[in-house]
């Protein structure tokens, strides 16, 4: 089974995802009708979880982007073979992940990783960073730089299948029979590379991890 | 908090890069360059292939019209090529230009392989001052090799490979085929009219060219009697067959007649 298929399973169980996918029918029906700038619509709806998808697959901001931009213009592209038989969310995640994969298929040895800001008004993240910090001002912001690079080094040294079933659930938040879908694989398939990558991210951020 | 007292995982630290957000100028860059992107995508150039495939599909499309247009345009080509050159042999009458000019430019019509030839001969004939030397329009049929240049040299202007072609292949045809066959075909008007007044002369009784009745019956009859050898009993024999058949059922029973060798017989 295609892995997108397998998004588009997971994504559309939901009746929020139902509504949302009827919003958006309509809109890709006005952009099929000619309306081109009713497809702006949906970037500005859609532009942050897509960029972050294939950000946390990639670990590079400008590629991400690129990549983001260029999921964008496919589905743009391809939208008169829209048939709404899925929702467009499932269909642009569809478009997103298998560009993703393929350019990180084409660019194995080229591990250059540029990393975005932590925003500030997250509680989680606040939190965790005052858990393992004291500092303050500029050396807090060093502690959190130097902590993205960490994990960032961490995640570039798994695999490609590796990294995604960690992106996916742990960053995405799919369920290991979703994730299993997604990658065309079985539900033990994806815990053991979800155990074997976490194995591996311990051994990597071992100074930063407290029992 | 005291960070001493919070566990921490690799889910935790994981979980931090759910926090990880682009600046707000981000977007602005990244809608301008989604935006310019898509303007590319809708105003994608073509390669030239693309377009003459398209042009392609056009004529393949509507073949018949356009197979039925060249049709035409070639019929009018052709019809318009052979008007040009009738016109232009009959524009001006032999009689214009007045009788010291026709008597000037004599008429070499004899030895004209082909009609173009003797049409642009007509044309010289009635524009006096550009009357061709005689051996010009004096072709041989002995090769189109020599008999080209002459006709181009005639026919200035008008003259074009295609009909060089035409008088070339004229000429081989009439070098190579039998006499009969060149002047009914594509013999100078003076053979075509021969010709003509040949088919068109009113068609003979065929029992008014046969030889009289007597005659007729005497060669007939001869090489049956050969021990008749005085005309007298010849003469004899001749009449007893005149009373025993008429003319009409003699005509009628020839096939009754048998020829072997010199002889005739008769079966009643």
């Amino acid at each position: 089974m295609n892995a997108s298929k397998a998004i588009e399973k997971t994504l559309v169980a939901s009746p929020e995802r139902k509504l949302e996918a009827d919003a958006d029918l309509a809109v890709v029906r006005r952009v099929q009708a000619g309306d081109v700038a009713a497809f702006d619509r949906l970037i500005g709806k859609y532009r942050e979880r897509v960029l972050g998808i294939i950000y946390n697959m990639t670990s590079n901001r400008e590629d991400a982007a690129d990549l983001a931009q260029d999921a964008f213009i496919k589905a743009f592209q391809s939208i008169h073979r829209f048939q709404g038989q899925s929702s467009f969310f499932t269909w642009l995640y569809r478009i997103a992940v298998n560009s993703t994969l393929s350019h990180l298929r084409k660019n194995r040895l080229r591990s250059f990783s540029s990393l975005e800001s932590i925003g500030e008004d997250d509680p989680v993240s606040r939190e965790l960073v005052d858990a393992l910090t004291d500092k303050t001002g500029a050396g807090r912001e060093a502690f959190v730089r130097e902590l993205q690079e960490k994990l960032n080094d961490a995640m570039l040294k798994l695999s490609i299948n590796h990294r995604t079933v960690v992106t996916l659930f742990e960053i995405d938040g799919l369920s290991h029979q979703e994730i299993a879908e997604v990658m065309d694989c079985s539900v033990g398939t994806v815990r053991s590379r979800l155990h074997y990558a976490k194995q591996l991210l311990q051994a990597e951020l071992q100074p930063y991890l407290r029992r | 908090m005291n960070r001493s007292d919070r566990k921490i995982t690799v889910e935790d630290l994981l979980r931090i890069k759910r926090a990880e957000r682009p600046p707000p100028e981000f977007w602005s860059r990244f809608e301008s360059e989604i935006r310019a992107k898509q303007l590319a995508a809708i105003v994608v150039r073509r390669p030239w292939w693309d377009g003459a495939s398209r042009v392609f599909a056009v004529v393949y499309r509507n073949r018949l019209p356009f197979g039925a247009t060249a049709a035409l345009a070639l019929a009018w080509a052709g019809v318009h090529y052979e008007g040009g050159l009738s016109l232009t042999g009959h524009a001006v009458p032999v009689g214009t230009a007045g009788p010291t000019a026709a008597a000037r430019a004599p008429v070499p019509r004899v030895q004209v392989a082909s009609a173009s030839v003797l049409l642009s001969a007509k044309v010289e004939i009635g524009a006096p001052d550009r009357a061709p030397p005689p051996q010009a329009l004096v072709v041989s049929n002995a090769s189109h090799l020599t008999k080209a240049p002459v006709a181009s040299q005639t026919e200035s202007a008008s003259r074009t490979p295609f009909v060089d072609g035409i008088e070339i292949a004229l000429v081989d045809f009439r070098a190579t085929g039998p006499d009969l066959a060149k002047g009914g075909v594509f013999g100078s008007d003076r053979e075509f009219e021969a010709s003509v007044a040949s088919v068109h002369q009113p068609a003979a009784e065929p029992l008014t060219q046969m030889d009289p009745a007597g005659e007729r019956l005497e060669r007939l009859l001869a090489p049956a009697l050969p021990t008749y050898s005085s005309s007298g009993a010849r003469a004899f024999a001749s009449d007893r067959l005149k009373q025993k058949a008429s003319y009409d059922r003699m005509y009628e029973s020839m096939d009754r007649y048998g020829a072997g060798g010199m002889s005739l017989e008769f079966r009643f």
